[in-house]
């Protein structure tokens, strides 16, 4: 048998490790800090008779500052194992929180963990890895509160100058950059920030795409208004590009023209862009897309389309991922691991600069939700696959569909999305009740 | 209008051969088709006064006259929008003999389209360019719609989705200009006809069309000699009559992506040329004999026969079905082979076919003396000429 799935039989059979007991109960000061950094304006959290949001369930029993894990944390002796076998790289990929009930104020908590199983070797993106699931039980006295399965891939980082993985068919060189100009940086100024702007006419209210300098239906200088499209729209024409290579997309590349919804007879109102998350075979003239942010860079992001998700689409949110945003987030969930607050540290060991913890991106998940789910929602779970890492002075903006789960549990399920420069940063779904709006 | 003194005619036609690799320069390429249109008129670069070629020309009307040795020139232009220029330089050039401004006018285009810079692949520089067609292009280049084909086949998915059209439709164009240019010594694919499996089976290029949908590239150059009709009438060949010339371009019109303020199924474009070249001509679709119909892609081939009103909207399948534009048709098409068979030479060798089919000398000749209809490229602000013998 090979000796890591030795070890990892070894430890699983050991079941639950020893306790951690958190440092301070559940109270209102740490989830002031918490919603402080997390931008969760639910009053639920902060009422001094409230719960706490269960998101933070992590933070109540991090080891804090200068903390470790228990002798016997079956992810602390697996690591050891992995590390000596070579596959020293670390990185998470999943994790999925299960809520029991909402904690009290008051209430203190232990946190064990088991191990799920340790999956491998696999040749990932990274590198050949083993995949390791530990399952942590948080409770209050005797009686099981919460749960998060974590699963990490533990990594050989390739040799320096190994070959790399050839560049997909037309990736090669960079993507056109427009031309702005006066009459149309208002149109660029807008999909950097989320948003499709409609050129609108001041004096006799024309929606105009692509825009310019002056209404053509009334001759009246544009003013700089614009109407911001819902982003709901269908196909009115697409092309599926196969050859030859073009300029930083991969082939084959669907585009469409897509009529928004804010056209009406005799105002036509299209935009073109790369119709992405569909097959070519399955697109067709008429379907429903949803608005989409290609970014390119700081200064460019193009206007794509994606296939409009079944259900309730969720209204959008965009998280400004600055210095402050990183290090206030990471301490208030009590994460003190120096990639998420010290920049020479993060760069000293290879990354590009602080980023964006996994707690807080729980958090964030939660608090998107919760714009669509209401402040009376009560949330049954988040389980979210990680992506990219958002660095210092990058943006994640968040989108997601709400379904009725449609297992006779009267619960939604939302699915979330969160984008940053380097792609989905974060992927998930979160299971809500919604009181008044029973699937 | 034949006979007013105003009228202008084509006199000559030149060409170089047409090839995938020149081995010269353009400006030799159109000297080179300059002096030959000029000998087949039988006029000497002495007689020239005017000049007209494509604003997309890499040489200047001064170049060439240099090359020529022509002296003085009193007219000189240049037309925009790709191959939409074709027809207008005709048309410009019969414009200043009918004003008096010029006497002998030479249009040309040259281009090693194959060798050098090819068109058909994505030109990163097109967004770059500070003038409003720069900006234009930030509305698709950047999103990877970036090439002929892929704006061409936006509107062809829409033509087929309000109309039923096929990919089959599109091929029966293809075909209709392989086989005449199967028997034409000068086109590219000269005795290499294609069925129309051939074309369904050729792989996929910007769904919904396929390779043998697109025109080939080449190099080479076309040479067009105008003058008075009158004075045509005494030179070498048999005057080819400018029975009318036109340009159009329709509302909302961009450089080959008008897709945002009208039917995309449709050139209106196109139709703005029809209309005036039918009405200054005194002639209607049904006088028409041949046409040579810009086809870079096949399926505006089957719109512009809608614009100039030949069939109905979205009858064009169904007019061109089961060999009605090809020779001995009822409508023979691109006898030359068109740009899918002879050439690629931005529309101007489509030019010296109908001169051809005028004076009864096309390899695939078309029985009769009726006018013939001639198309600049299409998608693009485009242009026109009814050609028929004095």
């Amino acid at each position: 048998m090979d000796p890591i799935l030795e070890a990892a039989e070894k430890v699983k059979a050991a079941g639950e490790c020893s306790p951690r007991a958190g440092r301070d109960p559940v109270n209102l000061p740490l989830i002031n800090n918490w919603v402080e950094a997390i931008g969760d304006a639910n009053p639920a959290w902060t009422a001094s008779d409230g719960v706490a949001p269960p998101a933070m369930i992590q933070a109540w029993t991090m080891p804090g500052l200068g903390g470790g894990r228990v002798d016997d944390d079956p992810l602390g002796i697996m690591t050891e194992v992995l590390d000596s076998a070579g596959f020293t790289s670390v990185v998470a990929t999943n994790c999925d929180q299960v809520y029991y009930r909402y904690l009290r104020h008051g209430e203190r908590l232990t946190v064990r963990a088991s191990l799920v199983d340790v999956v491998g070797p696999k040749k990932t993106g990274l590198g050949e890895g083993w995949f390791v699931t530990t399952r942590s039980t948080w409770y209050s006295g005797d009686e099981a509160v919460a749960t998060m399965d974590f699963r990490i891939l533990k990594f050989k980082p390739p040799e320096p100058g190994a070959e790399r993985p050839a560049a997909p068919a037309g990736a090669g060189g960079q993507v056109m950059r427009p031309l702005v100009t006066p009459d149309t940086a208002f149109f660029w100024d807008g999909t950097r920030q989320g948003e499709l702007r409609v050129q609108k006419c001041g004096s006799c209210g024309a929606l105009r795409h692509p825009p310019g300098p002056m209404c053509p239906k009334c001759g009246t200088p544009a003013d700089g208004g614009y109407t911001v499209a819902s982003g709901k729209g269908t196909v009115y024409s697409y092309v599926v590009h196969r050859h030859p290579p073009v300029p930083g997309k991969k082939l084959p590349l669907v585009i469409a023209l897509v009529e928004l919804e804010e056209a009406s007879e005799g105002q036509r109102c299209r935009i073109m862009g790369e119709l992405r998350g569909v097959k070519p075979e399955d697109v067709t003239i008429g379907m429903a897309v949803h608005a989409d942010y290609d970014r390119i860079d700081d200064d460019v992001t193009l206007p794509a389309w994606r296939p409009a998700p079944p259900g309730e689409p969720l209204p959008g949110m965009v998280i400004k991922a600055s210095t402050t945003f990183i290090v206030s987030s990471a301490l208030a969930t009590r994460d003190f691991q120096d990639v998420h607050h010290d920049r020479d540290l993060a760069l000293a060991k290879g990354s590009k600069d602080i980023f964006v913890n996994i707690l807080t991106t729980t958090g964030l998940v939660q608090r998107f939700a919760a714009g669509w789910a209401g402040p009376d929602a009560v949330f049954k779970s988040i389980k979210i696959r990680l992506g990219a890492p958002c660095y210092a002075g990058d943006t994640l903006a968040f989108s997601g569909h709400a379904e009725p789960a449609g297992d006779g549990s009267g619960e939604w399920e939302i699915t979330v999305r969160g984008d940053c420069f380097l792609g989905a940063h974060v992927t998930g779904t979160v299971r809500v009740s919604v009181p008044g709006r029973n699937s | 209008m034949s006979n007013s003194s105003r009228t202008a005619a084509i006199a000559g036609i030149g060409a170089t051969e047409f090839s995938k690799n020149s081995g010269r320069s353009e400006l030799r390429l159109a000297a080179e088709a300059t002096r030959s249109a000029l000998d087949d008129a039988g006029l000497s670069p002495s007689d020239v006064d005017g000049l007209v070629t494509f604003t997309m020309d890499s040489n200047a009307e001064i170049a060439v006259a240099r090359e020529l040795g022509v002296g003085d020139l009193r007219f000189f232009s240049q037309v925009g929008y790709g191959g939409g220029a074709a027809c207008g330089t005709v048309h410009h050039a019969a414009l200043a003999i009918a004003a008096g401004a010029a006497e002998v006018v030479v249009c040309y285009r040259a281009l090693n389209e194959r060798s050098g810079r090819r068109f058909g692949q994505v030109a990163v520089g097109a967004t770059a360019v500070p003038t409003t067609s720069g900006a234009d292009n930030a509305w698709h280049y950047p999103m990877g719609l970036s090439t002929p084909a892929a704006t061409v086949a936006m509107a062809a998915q829409r033509y087929m989705h309000e109309y039923g059209a096929t990919s089959a439709d599109f091929g029966a164009v293809a075909v209709a200009d392989r086989k005449h240019a199967a028997k034409n010594r000068n086109a590219w694919f000269y005795e290499k006809p294609i069925t129309l499996s051939d074309h369904q089976s050729s792989r996929p290029i910007v769904d919904p069309l396929k390779l043998l949908d697109c025109c080939q590239e080449s190099d080479g150059a076309v040479a067009i000699v105008v003058t008075s009709a009158e004075r045509a009438r005494d030179l070498r060949q048999p005057a080819a009559v400018i029975r009318s010339s036109a340009q159009g371009s329709g509302p909302g019109q961009f450089t080959m992506t008008s897709y945002y303020d009208r039917d995309l199924a449709s050139l209106p474009e196109m139709g703005v040329v029809g209309r005036d070249l039918w009405q200054r001509a005194g002639l209607t679709p049904g006088d028409i004999r041949m046409g040579v119909l810009y086809d870079h892609f096949t399926p505006y081939v089957l719109m512009q026969l809608e614009e100039l009103g030949f069939c109905g909207r979205g009858e064009a399948p169904g007019f061109i079905a089961d060999g009605a534009i090809e020779l001995g048709g009822r409508l023979p098409l691109n006898t030359h082979g068109g740009q899918l068979g002879e050439a690629y030479i931005h529309g101007m060798n489509g030019i010296a076919e109908a001169v051809r089919q005028v004076r009864g000398t096309s390899v695939n000749q078309v029985p009769g003396d009726g006018p013939v209809v001639v198309t600049a490229g299409t998608g693009v602000p485009t242009s026109g000429l009814v050609l028929s013998g004095a």
